[in-house]
């Protein structure tokens, strides 16, 4: 755990972006623009890993909102810990990667259903501050997948 | 065409899910049960249960630990489900943080999903004490 916190709204701009890209991957596939749809939801993967594994701090998108947003608001009322928003990234990251290979290996309309899922992840968490880690971390723990007690639920 | 119904019915229905979660956050509800070995206030125990990847915990913590610092009778325990699931499991813990409020026999008298609000969780105990007194 990271004792440098961030700024809570970073990843919520962050988050914005990522919903309306996830809109446009949406968009294009529906159109029968298949290539170009592919290609956001590649670039949308490639920025989640980025997030998860260099960590939110690191993220590009946290960059554009200390350079652009941040200087424009007010000091954050409090620091959020880098944990929360760095496991989002990689559930983020793991849904846009089974969508891609699953949308590469031929299923159908594996693209817009992984990308809708992401879009209400990402709205959420922009609009509403929903926590993903809240819950998804909990239901893998509670599955004996994540925990760190040895002994994994039955 | 096609793509731009679905769009709309994507923002609509995930506009109508926020609105539905945030509506359901902090809200306190009756429970029942018994969770008696974490009963450590004279007057009443707020359980709260939380993750280390979840930011609302954190906040939710520092409402706690304030309100147990007002009040002599009132103790704040905090488990990390992460390493207890069998916990989780038991208490039926769909999210975190959620915060049981026991009273001194260990009974359950409420549950707060989400992020504990202060006049919410302040209610709930002057409930137990009113009951007891």
């Amino acid at each position: 755990m990271s004792t440098t916190g961030i700024d809570p709204r970073g990843p919520r701009f962050g988050a914005a972006i990522t919903a309306v890209l996830l809109l446009v991957t949406i968009g294009l596939a529906l159109s029968d623009v298949t290539v170009g749809a592919t290609v956001v939801f590649s670039y949308l993967a490639v920025v989640f890993a980025w997030g998860a594994f260099a960590g939110i701090q690191r993220h590009p998108y946290g960059f554009l909102f200390r350079k652009l947003i941040r200087p424009r608001l007010a000091p954050p009322t409090e620091l959020e810990d880098p944990a929360p928003p760095t496991f989002a990234q990689g559930i983020g990251f793991a849904i846009t990667l089974i969508g891609l290979v699953l949308h590469l290996v031929g299923v159908p309309y594996a693209l817009v259903i992984a990308a809708s899922f992401a879009f209400v992840a990402a709205f959420l968490n922009s609009v509403f501050a929903f926590c993903l880690g809240c819950q998804i971390y909990l239901l893998l723990a509670r599955a004996g997948v994540l925990g760190r007690t040895g002994a994994p639920a039955a | 065409m096609t793509a731009l119904v679905v769009i709309g019915a994507l923002v609509a229905g995930t506009t109508l899910l926020g609105l539905l979660w945030r509506s359901r956050q902090g809200r306190a509800r009756r429970a029942s049960g018994r969770a008696a070995e974490f009963a450590s206030g004279s007057g009443a125990t707020l359980l709260q249960f939380s993750t280390e990847v979840c930011s609302p915990c954190r906040a939710t913590h520092t409402v706690l630990e304030r309100i147990a610092g007002e009040r002599d009778d009132v103790a704040h325990v905090e488990l990390d489900v992460t390493h207890r699931p069998d916990l989780a499991s038991r208490f039926n813990i769909l999210q975190t943080p959620t915060t049981l409020v026991l009273d001194r026999t260990g009974a359950i008298r409420a549950r707060i999903g989400g992020a504990a609000r202060p006049d919410v969780v302040r209610l709930e105990l002057d409930r137990i004490e009113g009951a007891a007194a």
